[in-house]
């Protein structure tokens, strides 16, 4: 497909989600798509930032929701503290405050790697929620923060479903070209080799340290900002929100899905928001069990599919190619 | 603070790092010997705290209890190891996230059979009391927990260093792969090492029950978090890092806890911060960082 | 160019250097030779900055570096190529040739696919190496051969002022090793070459003077003609006691 084809159908079906509630309204009155595909839409930003440290650069963070969680806090905080609800405030304050955070917990863990690098970004991350949830003054500690302000922009409120939706759709538009452009750039190769052979890179002459830091700060921040847009959507911050449940779940996205491509976050985050909120609704009431089945289907796909959807996709459409 | 309050506080310290050191033992075995972070280790510390109501219920002895929940750990460590683990030999990283599967299956499947209320386990009887300790009270449970935790670590040092299976253990320490040469059935020893780990960590979750309660959220706080951060500090794969950890943290989280309230666990990140910075291998501790 | 004095180095117990000293001038073309266990690899290890020396001073180019790191040594100009092949596995040729072009302009650079004038210059050092065709192909799949070649094109692309070989001809067939000796013959007489080797007919081909290392220390050192007349050098590669002299 040639190059101007590709960007016309991508700008097509950009346009196509972000108008998502407005088309759907005739068969979609109760508003549980657009919510969910909300939801699902803040998973994969939050995936994909993910991936850019597991998928690209080879750090299996499994830490980090406590950027998701700061961000969340800071957009509530601001909006309180700050007495302005404007987005480029809250927005800018949850950015803000998840990268100091990448940048404090990124410093004490880059120079690990592989499975001490997992288990340090575990613990300082479940610090982070402990904080969170004893600090009340702040935090509002167990209680959760409540009345998270309204997203506005200028006049313009986000706050009612519809617009909510289109807030998050957007982002996310804007997060996957950004991460889309972050992989094809010298910085993205780089964060490859890295990933690959960093005794190699540091004899080509890369301080191999500083781009794990930059991809670790870059990763938080943008987590930061899902975790403000998780904050608008529910007018509420818990401190689960930067807890391992939420750290866990952003993995699993990224593994089932595919990581290291761009797909993959995207695709993970439609088969967990479906386990998670959908799978329930078949089930028997009394029957709560979607954590074990995310649980055993995470456990199938690391046994059985280590590439993911689209790593499987992958190699069945090549198989079919050259037969 | 007063002095009897300092005591008491100290005595909690100790308390808490004893338990410590029986729930990260466990944690750091597996390591040393497999090179895999049982990221489940939480979860089956909260698993020995259910069944140990569930046992308690139907016997009404929490020293029966303090029997079975380990070995039920223990078959549970028979079950995924060679079921799961074993599949994924040598894909340490991977093994990793299968156990963090496993741990979330395990969680929401103790909210479906047991519920997910508070819960409570209250001390057997004969330790439930209180005993006079220079000008105060003190729960007798609390002081058992130190007492059975130092006897724990002296039967663990002396398992290690003068039995067969501790040799054993030392040498899949060192180079597990090795001692298959040898003709050691690595099969086994992997599968009963992982079920010690597991059954260290129920035993845990009963011994913890009295004190910190049968609740959801247990499996990452305290469970896996404080595991996590014992052996981080005190250094991964050996008895004397779990022990300089718990030692460590223990007291700290404790004072840190009555010093500074909302904020204790800033102090715990200080310590995990400085010992990373000094020491990124925890101050006993010798990691072999496998991919 | 490269000033050594009194390198130490140990492992644990074991004494890998024990005082080393030598000097390579700019242009010059080094071998480093000695029997198994010698210390070569450690030497040039040393002289890459992927290990710290416990005593001694390293200077490139008259300047100390002995405190800095590879990636910083690099960036002087130093390029190293290992004894074990270390590559980008799933990178086609032509994305590790670009890694090492683009080394020197820094990575970030973020939001533009990267310029085509460095795969071009990828695509010419592949070239160089006789590697024309193979660019597409994923580390992988070459042969072990041509992941030497690719080893050098690699080292060759970040325009290095010395260049150090850990044992090139490894593993290669006579074909094959006298594709890489030719090659390297064949470079730029400003560049400064430091090879270690075990096969003596690459060495006499290449070197303008050889060092011979032996448990740590060097033994003997000079032309291709003074060394194959020391009597310790035929002694120590003979497994004859050394005698003193």
């Amino acid at each position: 497909m040639r190059p101007l084809a590709r960007w016309a159908l991508v700008a097509v079906a950009a346009v196509a989600l972000v108008t998502f509630p407005y088309w759907s309204a005739q068969w979609e009155s109760t508003r549980f798509a657009t919510t969910l595909l909300r939801d699902a839409l803040i998973l994969a930003i939050f995936a994909l930032s993910l991936d850019l440290l597991v998928g690209r650069a080879g750090m299996p963070s499994l830490g980090h929701a406590a950027f998701f969680g700061a961000g969340g806090y800071a957009a509530g905080i601001a909006s309180q503290r700050l007495g302005t609800d404007q987005l480029p405030v809250t927005l800018g304050a949850a950015a803000v405050v998840a990268a100091l955070l990448a940048l404090v917990i990124g410093v004490l863990v880059v120079r690990s790697e592989g499975i001490f690098f997992l288990m340090l970004t575990l613990a300082l991350a479940q610090i982070v929620f402990a904080i969170a949830f004893q600090w009340t003054a702040v935090t509002g500690g167990s209680n959760g923060l409540s009345g998270v302000g309204r997203p506005m922009l200028a006049t313009l409120d986000f706050s009612s479903p519809d617009l909510m939706y289109v807030l998050v759709s957007i982002t996310f538009v804007a997060a996957a070209l950004l991460v889309w452009g972050l992989a094809r750039s010298p910085y993205g190769r780089a964060l490859i080799g890295v990933r690959e052979n960093e005794r190699r890179m540091r004899a080509l002459g890369y301080d191999t340290t500083r781009l794990r830091l930059s991809a670790f700060v870059v990763a938080g921040t943008i987590a930061g900002i899902a975790g403000a847009l998780s904050a608008y959507s529910t007018r509420f911050v818990s401190a689960q929100d930067a807890g391992l449940g939420n750290s866990v779940r952003a993995f699993v996205t990224v593994l089932v899905g595919g990581a290291g491509t761009l797909a993959g976050p995207i695709a993970g985050s439609a088969l967990v928001s479906f386990i998670e909120r959908v799978v329930p609704s078949l089930l028997p009431v009394e029957l709560r069990i979607s954590e074990a089945i995310l649980g055993l289907v995470f456990i199938a796909f690391v046994l059985f599919a280590r590439q993911g959807m689209v790593g499987v996709g992958r190699s069945a459409w090549l198989r079919v190619r050259t037969r | 603070m007063s002095l009897e309050l300092v005591f008491q506080q100290a005595l909690n310290g100790l308390s808490f790092g004893a338990l410590l050191f029986i729930l990260a033992s466990g944690l750091s075995l597996v390591f040393g010997m497999m090179d895999v972070v049982n990221l489940a280790h939480g979860a089956f510390y909260m698993l020995g705290a259910y069944v140990a109501l569930s046992v308690v219920q139907v016997t009404g002895s929490f020293w029966i209890a303090m029997l079975a929940a380990p070995l039920a750990l223990a078959l549970v460590g028979l079950v995924v190891e060679p079921l799961l683990l074993r599949r994924l030999r040598g894909r340490h990283l991977d093994q990793v996230l299968l156990t963090i599967g496993v741990s979330l299956v395990i969680v929401d499947l103790i909210g479906q059979l047991w519920g997910r209320e508070v819960r409570s386990l209250s001390a057997p009887p004969g330790l439930d009391g209180s005993v006079g300790l220079i000008g105060g009270v003190y729960p007798v449970y609390r002081l058992f927990v130190i007492a059975f935790g130092v006897v724990l670590a002296a039967a663990m040092a002396v398992v290690y260093r003068r039995t067969r299976i501790g040799m054993l253990i030392r040498a899949g320490v060192e180079d597990a792969e090795m001692l298959g040469a040898l003709g050691i059935d690595t099969n086994r020893l992997f599968a009963s090492t992982f079920a010690t780990g597991a059954a260290l960590a129920g035993l845990a979750g009963v011994i913890a029950a009295p004190v910190f309660g049968v609740q959801p959220g247990m499996d990452t706080d305290p469970g896996l978090l404080y595991s996590l951060v014992v052996v981080v500090v005190g250094g991964l794969g050996t008895l004397s890092g779990a022990v300089a950890g718990s030692l460590l943290i223990g007291p700290a989280d404790t004072f840190g806890k009555v010093l500074f309230q909302d904020v204790a666990l800033a102090v715990i990140f200080a310590i995990v911060a400085l010992v990373l910075l000094l020491k990124p291998t925890g101050l006993l501790g010798r990691i072999r960082i496998a991919r | 160019m490269i000033e050594i004095r009194e390198l130490r180095r140990a492992f644990g117990g074991v004494v890998a250097l024990d005082g080393v000293s030598l000097t390579v001038a700019e242009g010059e073309r080094r071998a480093v030779i000695g029997p198994n266990g010698a210390g070569k690899t450690t030497l040039i290890n040393l002289l890459a900055g992927e290990i710290a020396p416990i005593g001694g001073a390293v200077r490139l180019a008259g300047r100390d570096v002995t405190r800095l790191r590879s990636w910083q040594r690099a960036r002087l100009g130093l390029a190293h190529v290992y004894q074990r092949t270390e590559l980008f596995s799933p990178l086609s040729a032509r994305d590790n040739v670009a890694l090492a072009v683009a080394a020197r302009r820094g990575p970030y650079r973020v939001f533009r696919a990267p310029p085509r004038s460095e795969y071009a210059d990828a695509d010419a050092m592949l070239g160089r190496v006789g590697l024309a065709g193979r660019e597409d192909v994923v580390v992988r799949a070459l042969s072990h051969g041509e992941r030497r070649q690719l080893e050098l094109a690699v080292a060759l692309a970040q325009s290095p002022r010395l260049l150090l070989l850990d044992e090139p001809t490894a593993g290669m067939s006579p074909v094959e090793t006298a594709r890489i000796t030719e090659l390297v013959a064949g470079l730029d007489r400003a560049l400064t070459i430091v090879i270690v080797e075990h096969d003596m007919d690459v060495v006499f081909r290449l070197a303008d003077r050889i060092t011979v290392l032996h448990e740590g220390r060097v033994i003997a050192e000079g032309t291709a003609a003074e060394v194959r007349g020391d009597v310790r050098v035929h002694d120590v590669y003979l497994g004859k006691a050394l005698t003193v002299a």
